[in-house]
């Protein structure tokens, strides 16, 4: 009899979830996953092809121009431009994403559901990272047509990789919830994040170049990725790997702090 | 009575279809400027960004290269490839700008309004070309405007500067044009531009001098139209030319003859824009 009475009495309660709601997390990753692996043979091809003709013109333009040794410079300039690939989809899938989301009103799907902004921010994170890596690693089984893998120090490989994918992804969750429009998002990552990487180092050893270059290159923080995952394949870095691994560690945080605060305060997302 | 006359007549007279002379001047402008105003309206994305590309891969190669490089064709390195990278500018915007036009028109439904309006096929032509042209040309003009602290740039023969860059940037607009009528999603644009339009520019002897490559790669980079337009380019800044000057001029006037041939004819018959 007892147990015919009792569930009328309860009353409707919030639904409680433990320290992390697993599954909202494992959604909200599911679906970033699907937006950035809809068109695989675009997202992954272009990089592949295009890195590709980085490295045949450095070739080409290398040995017919200069006496260097053209592998030599592709084994240097190949892990630079895995990190690059790694950083600009990683980017692209949290940027790109949110703002698609924002356009389309659906980003309330996200900020709806019962995630803490922590979770948010974590699954934007980890997915671009993710997604990242994996073309980074398309890129990387490339450029074997060019020069022999080298992987000198796995784990430095793995984290400064990882490092660069979660830096860009948070970077675009930052551009995507700021950026009202695709006009704004396209001009900050030219004219922002575009020549930070390509003037850290990719292309050219920091030795080689003029010593106001080499200062400013000192503040650049994706010189540090680039040297530090550099320093996983061939084992050289130019800079001290104890304070790449710093760098590397505190932007990361401050992004995430960061977003995290956006996402807790709900600007230009709630209004 | 006068007043009474007017009224009698004017109901006699039928509709006809508007005349124009040979060339439909008002509909040509109108084309040409919405062409023109469609890449000004974003000229952060359709001027400056291609422009800090540009001094990016500049920046990029010098770095990279030019400490071991002596010297290319009698310049320092630099020299040798500003030209060349101005003019990839010029045909790569050139290019994105026709093929755009078309293709965005055709997947958001307003293509009609390039279809409708009494022109002519070669009128169609030439306003969307002439687009292209002028977003070419300008990109090309702010790209050297900016390279000019950088590298110092003379004009050897400007009239070699000009003919190339215009002929380089019709050739490439009408190019454009042709891949905004095939491609039907943005997936074809983007496979058309990695597999064809990018690797062409790379491999056009921008970034390296054709002269020094091994036979075998001479004859392909001599198969290459962008190949001529860059080295005639080259030639009005720094008076040095890898390949024959007279085969690139007539590569050129060729090869842009026939796309405008081809271009009229898909205008005229309505291929893949016409149902």
């Amino acid at each position: 009899m007892n147990h015919v009475a009792r569930p009328v009495t309860t009353a409707l309660q919030a639904r409680r979830f433990g320290l992390v709601n697993w599954i909202g997390c494992w959604s909200l990753l599911r679906r970033q996953f699907k937006n950035g692996f809809s068109d695989l043979h675009y997202t992954i091809l272009g990089p592949v092809i295009s890195n590709a003709l980085y490295l045949l013109l450095f070739v080409i333009a290398s040995s017919s121009l200069t006496q260097l040794d053209p592998k030599a410079l592709v084994a240097f300039i190949a892990p630079g431009l895995i990190s690059f690939s790694i950083a600009e989809r990683a980017f692209e899938v949290s940027g790109a994403n949110l703002i698609y989301d924002k356009h389309e009103r659906i980003h309330f799907d996200w900020l709806m559901a019962p995630l803490t902004p922590t979770e948010r921010a974590a699954c934007f994170a980890i997915s671009s990272t993710i997604a990242g890596m994996m073309v980074g690693s398309a890129v990387a089984l490339m450029t074997l047509l060019f020069v022999p893998a080298t992987v000198a120090h796995p784990w430095a490989l793995l984290f400064f990789a990882a490092a660069t994918g979660m830096m860009h992804g948070l970077i675009g969750t930052l551009l995507g919830i700021w950026a009202a429009k695709w006009d704004q998002y396209t001009a900050l990552h030219t004219f922002v994040l575009l020549p930070l990487a390509f003037l850290s180092g990719v292309f050219a050893p920091v030795g080689t170049m003029p010593e106001t270059a080499q200062h400013l290159i000192a503040f650049n923080p994706i010189f540090y990725l680039i040297d530090g995952f550099r320093y996983g394949a061939i084992g050289k870095a130019a800079a001290d790997l104890h304070v790449s691994a710093a760098v590397a560690i505190a932007v990361n945080a401050v992004l995430f702090a960061w977003v995290h605060y956006w996402l807790r305060t709900g600007y230009r997302l709630k209004s | 009575m006068p007043s009474q006359r007017t009224l009698v007549q004017t109901p006699v007279q039928t509709l006809a279809p508007r005349h124009y002379r040979t060339i439909n001047w008002v509909g040509l402008s109108t084309l040409y400027i919405k062409e023109v105003r469609r890449f000004m309206s974003v000229a952060t994305q359709t001027i400056l960004a291609p422009m800090v590309t540009t001094l990016l891969f500049l920046a990029v190669f010098v770095l990279a290269l030019g400490h071991a490089v002596d010297k290319v064709a009698g310049e320092p390195y630099m020299a040798f490839l500003a030209p060349g990278l101005i003019m990839m500018a010029i045909t790569q915007n050139a290019f994105a700008n026709t093929s755009s036009s078309i293709l965005i028109s055709k997947i958001q439904g307003n293509i009609v309004d390039l279809l409708m309006p009494p022109l002519t096929p070669l009128e169609r032509t030439i306003g969307l070309a002439g687009g292209g042209l002028t977003r070419g040309i300008v990109v090309g003009i702010a790209t050297w405007v900016a390279m000019v602290p950088f590298v110092p740039l003379s004009a050897a023969h400007p009239g070699f500067i000009l003919f190339h860059a215009v002929m380089a940037s019709l050739l490439m607009s009408l190019v454009g044009v042709l891949a905004g009528v095939w491609a039907e999603k943005f997936d074809h644009m983007a496979g058309i531009t990695n597999f064809i339009v990018t690797p062409a520019a790379f491999l056009s002897g921008t970034f390296y001098s054709a002269e020094r490559l091994p036979p075998l790669w001479q004859g392909v980079a001599h198969m290459n139209p962008l190949f001529y337009m860059i080295d005639g380019f080259r030639y009005g800044f720094i008076g040095h030319a890898d390949g024959s000057l007279t085969a690139g001029i007539l590569v050129l006037l060729g090869a842009n003859a026939a796309l405008l041939w081809l271009t009229h004819r898909l205008f005229a018959t309505g291929y893949h824009l016409k149902a």
